[in-house]
């Protein structure tokens, strides 16, 4: 089936580099104030009990997030930050979306039908639902919609996985025949991304309108932004908030300050290391919730010494992955065996887990020419949280198999600079995607982030049945046995999926683990409701 | 005075003042400044002899889970002993930025020299390209320099020292001018001493004050510097433990295990204003010297 909600996102830390006198003194300042604020709550009562019984509505949601900046946008098509697009999957809804359960579920479209030959996907819309101003939606606005995104002139984050639409027809008011240039037995896959919320015909990000359950109010970009209720969202009661504010945050430190000062409401994405000491707060709930992201080791499967699929194996081998998961998420992750899109119907879970073997890697190296081990560069940067953390592990795991790792760590700009995708031997990071969605982007010679160089025929001819096969079972049979290709013989070192981690006050109410690897239930607002005094 | 045939006159004569560092130690505040660098110097020598048989644990030693509370520190980003890691991150940073001030004083205290003993064009064009280089500010230049070199050891320390010689040159330049000027310079060059035998022999002894400043300064200087670098990622490259990239790595848990960044950001301090004192005794020392020598 299919999947991916995420567009590929790269949330840049440049904090190496951006670490100015002014960020070190508002550290500083936040400790102290910290201390100060905690002081002056001894009066009030520690724990507030969690809110039981029927939601409630009313309230202001403050959320916290860090990352984002002045190129923050609310352009439906654009989302880029982390900040973005919580705020674009309020506003608007794409036809369908992956649930908490990183199942499929249908949003503003009420089935998705592929044709026989999955060359045609005919879409029916819900009906009686309104855009912010009042207007129906039809399925002119839809075919508006994928014409902008796909715009060649000027392509939006959603346009690289719908190059294989032709059009966007429209039968009627509530129905819509997507037509396609390939067979794509998992389009409905394609989809379900949330940078494709359905917006008018004549929509201009200036006045930002969807069908969302929140409408815009104000907006500055890389600071904050406040929409309230949209009286006529289509599901009933919901949203139970009146209104839902969204901060920037320059930094984890301050945005957990934040938290502890209940200065917001619910931040995302806490690092992991801390989880254990801020739920250990008895004001704060913990939202831990396991995904399919992946933050691997990507060897160049073209270049020596990785050409040697011996070596390739002999790393792999080499992990131990229970530490990895241990040292680099403080024990918050799943163990990884090699390979990406576990949420997968077709996930090959039958293959045996790998673990660490020091003697079979020694082994395996010796064969393939290196009897007294080998040295080699592992390039990494702060690409993402843990990244840094993962190669200095591994670097020490490997030294037991022979292996001398030598880390070069650069900034981020630089990882995605020239050499990206070039690195011999280096490290990335994916969201949840399912398999075939994940093998556009990385593991085909077509694929615009194939950074292993992965180019194996008879995986390609695997991928190319599956995307062709509408009968789930037989799809899902190519999928396994693509897999297994990539389990004997990949380039990708994956050692684990970091869960994702959030943290709220305990009057919040609303919020659950959400596979996506977005934070905090998948941005999904109008379920939330505040317990507690409102007033 | 009738010198010539009273040897003891001129014995009394000669006799010297109580030599700089004599002066020096005798100033309170150099007592409590060297106390101090004395300590942090000690820590930083002695600490990696002391593993893992103090902590139990190497500095790459994986003690528990990140942030927990184990040890008598606790444990760091990578769940590593802090005190583990701060015992071993210190001597890096002195060695590193004792080479990159000695190399700047050489540097600097060479051109200088030159510029103020030839005079003329050489000098104008050494004090030019001085200025010029005076003007990059300093951390610029290095991450530059260390972003197309890469992060090793020796781009560290030579980014570092030439960015302190224009600094040494500049103040070497000054205090030359006014040596070179005596007519025991005047004698040596008339006697055809060898210019780099009258530098080396005649200015440099007579100039070693305001160097020794200037040594102290540069010194505190680099410290920082090479702090600032591990801090922005561009010094020390993990695993290696040191104490500006222990700041950095643990700084995300600065109010929940704050000993990651605390003793770090302690040493450092202490050191430089350990090193700062001393400095600041030796300007007062030397200045004494100047005033007598010259009066």
């Amino acid at each position: 089936m299919e999947p991916a909600t995420s567009s590929r996102l790269r949330l840049p830390d440049t904090s190496a580099l951006q670490l100015t006198r002014r960020r070190l003194l508002g550290t500083g300042l936040a400790l102290g104030l910290g201390g100060f604020l905690a002081a002056c709550s001894g009066g009030q009562p520690d724990v507030l009990a969690s809110p039981e019984g029927p939601p409630q509505s009313g309230g202001t949601l403050r959320v916290g997030l860090s990352g984002g900046g002045a190129a923050d946008s609310l352009d439906a098509h654009s989302p880029v930050s982390t900040t973005d697009i919580a705020r674009v999957v309020n506003l608007y809804e794409s036809l369908l979306y992956r649930d908490e359960n990183y199942e499929l579920q249908p949003l503003l479209a009420v089935s998705a039908t592929p044709s026989a030959d999955a060359l045609v996907w005919t879409v029916d819309l819900r009906k009686g639902v309104t855009f912010h101003d009042g207007r129906p939606l039809t399925g002119r606005d839809v075919a508006a919609t994928f014409k902008r995104i796909t715009d060649p002139d000027d392509p939006k984050t959603g346009a690289s996985s719908l190059s294989v639409l032709d059009e966007v027809a429209v039968i009627n008011d509530h129905r819509v025949e997507f037509r396609l240039n390939t067979a794509a037995a998992t389009f409905d896959d394609s989809l379900g991304q949330y940078a494709l919320g359905i917006v008018p015909e004549d929509y201009d990000p200036a006045t930002p309108i969807g069908t969302g359950p929140f409408k815009y109010q104000s907006f500055t970009p890389g600071r904050s932004s406040l929409f309230v209720r949209n009286e006529n969202y289509w599901r009933d009661n919901e949203p139970y908030l009146d209104e839902l504010s969204i901060l920037n945050f320059d930094d984890d430190d301050a945005l957990i300050n934040a938290l502890l000062s209940t200065q917001v409401d619910a931040v995302g994405q806490i690092p992991l290391a801390l989880l254990e000491v801020i739920d250990a707060d008895p004001r704060i709930s913990i939202l831990n919730s396991e995904t399919g992201m992946w933050m691997p080791f990507t060897m160049r499967v073209d270049k020596p010494p990785f050409d040697d699929n011996r070596v390739r194996q002999a790393f792999r081998l080499a992990v131990d992955r229970e530490q990895m998961i241990e040292q680099v998420l403080s024990g918050n992750g799943s163990i990884g065996n090699d390979l990406y899109s576990p949420f997968d119907p077709g996930y090959a879970s039958k293959l045996p887990q790998r673990v660490q073997d020091i003697a079979r890697a020694k082994e395996l190296l010796a064969d393939a020419g290196y009897p007294d081990g080998l040295s080699v560069e592992l390039v990494t940067a702060p690409i993402q949280a843990g990244a840094v953390e993962a190669a200095q592990v591994f670097a020490q795991q490997a030294a037991a198999a022979g292996i001398d790792v030598k880390i070069r760590r650069v900034d981020t700009t630089t990882f995605f600079g020239d050499g990206y995708l070039q690195w011999d031997f280096a490290q990335d990071f994916w969201y949840t995607r399912n398999f075939l969605p994940q093998v556009n982007n990385s593991s085909l010679p077509t694929a615009p982030y194939n950074e292993t160089h992965w180019d194996h025929p008879e995986f390609n001819e695997l991928v190319a049945q599956a995307k062709g096969t509408l009968d789930p079972d037989k799809r899902n049979e190519l999928i396994a046995a693509a897999q297994e290709i990539e389990y004997n013989e990949g380039g990708y070192i994956i050692w684990g999926h970091p869960n994702q981690a959030d943290a709220y006050q305990q009057y919040v109410a609303g919020l659950v683990p959400n596979r996506t690897g977005l934070a905090l239930s998948g941005f999904e607002f109008r379920r939330v409701w505040l317990g507690g005094d409102l007033s | 005075m009738s010198v010539i045939d009273s040897p003891q006159d001129i014995a009394r004569e000669v006799e010297t003042p109580p030599g700089l560092l004599r002066r020096l130690v005798r100033q309170r505040q150099a007592k409590i400044g060297i106390a101090l660098t004395g300590v942090v110097v000690l820590l930083a020598v002695l600490g990696p002899l002391l593993l893992p048989w103090a902590t139990g644990y190497t500095s790459t030693q994986f003690a528990g889970r990140p942030f927990q509370a184990d040890g008598l520190f606790g444990t760091d980003n990578l769940g590593r002993d802090v005190l583990s890691r701060f015992l071993d991150g210190g001597l890096r940073l002195l060695i590193y930025a004792a080479l990159a001030t000695l190399l700047g004083m050489v540097l600097g205290g060479l051109t200088g020299m030159v510029a103020a003993y030839q005079g003329g064009w050489v000098d104008s064009i050494i004090m030019r390209a001085n200025d010029v280089m005076l003007a990059l500010p300093q951390l610029v230049f290095a991450l530059l320099a260390i972003t197309v070199l890469g992060p090793q050891g020796w781009v560290l320390v030579v980014v570092i020292g030439i960015t302190h010689a224009p600094r040494i040159a500049r103040v070497t330049r000054s205090a030359t001018v006014e040596v070179i000027t005596e007519d025991f310079i005047r004698a040596a060059e008339m006697y055809a001493v060898p210019k780099w035998k009258i530098l080396v022999k005649d200015v440099l002894p007579n100039i070693t004050g305001p160097l020794m400043v200037e040594l102290g300064l540069r010194m505190t200087y680099s410290i920082g510097a090479v702090a600032s670098l591990s801090f922005l990622g561009l010094g020390m490259q993990p695993p290696t433990a040191d104490w500006g990239l222990m700041i950095n790595e643990n700084r995300i848990a600065l109010v929940v295990q704050p000993w990651g960044v605390i003793l770090p950001v302690l040493a450092i301090a202490v050191l430089t204003v350990g090193t700062n004192l001393i400095t600041d005794s030796l300007a007062r020392a030397s200045a004494n010297v100047n005033v007598g020598a010259t009066k």
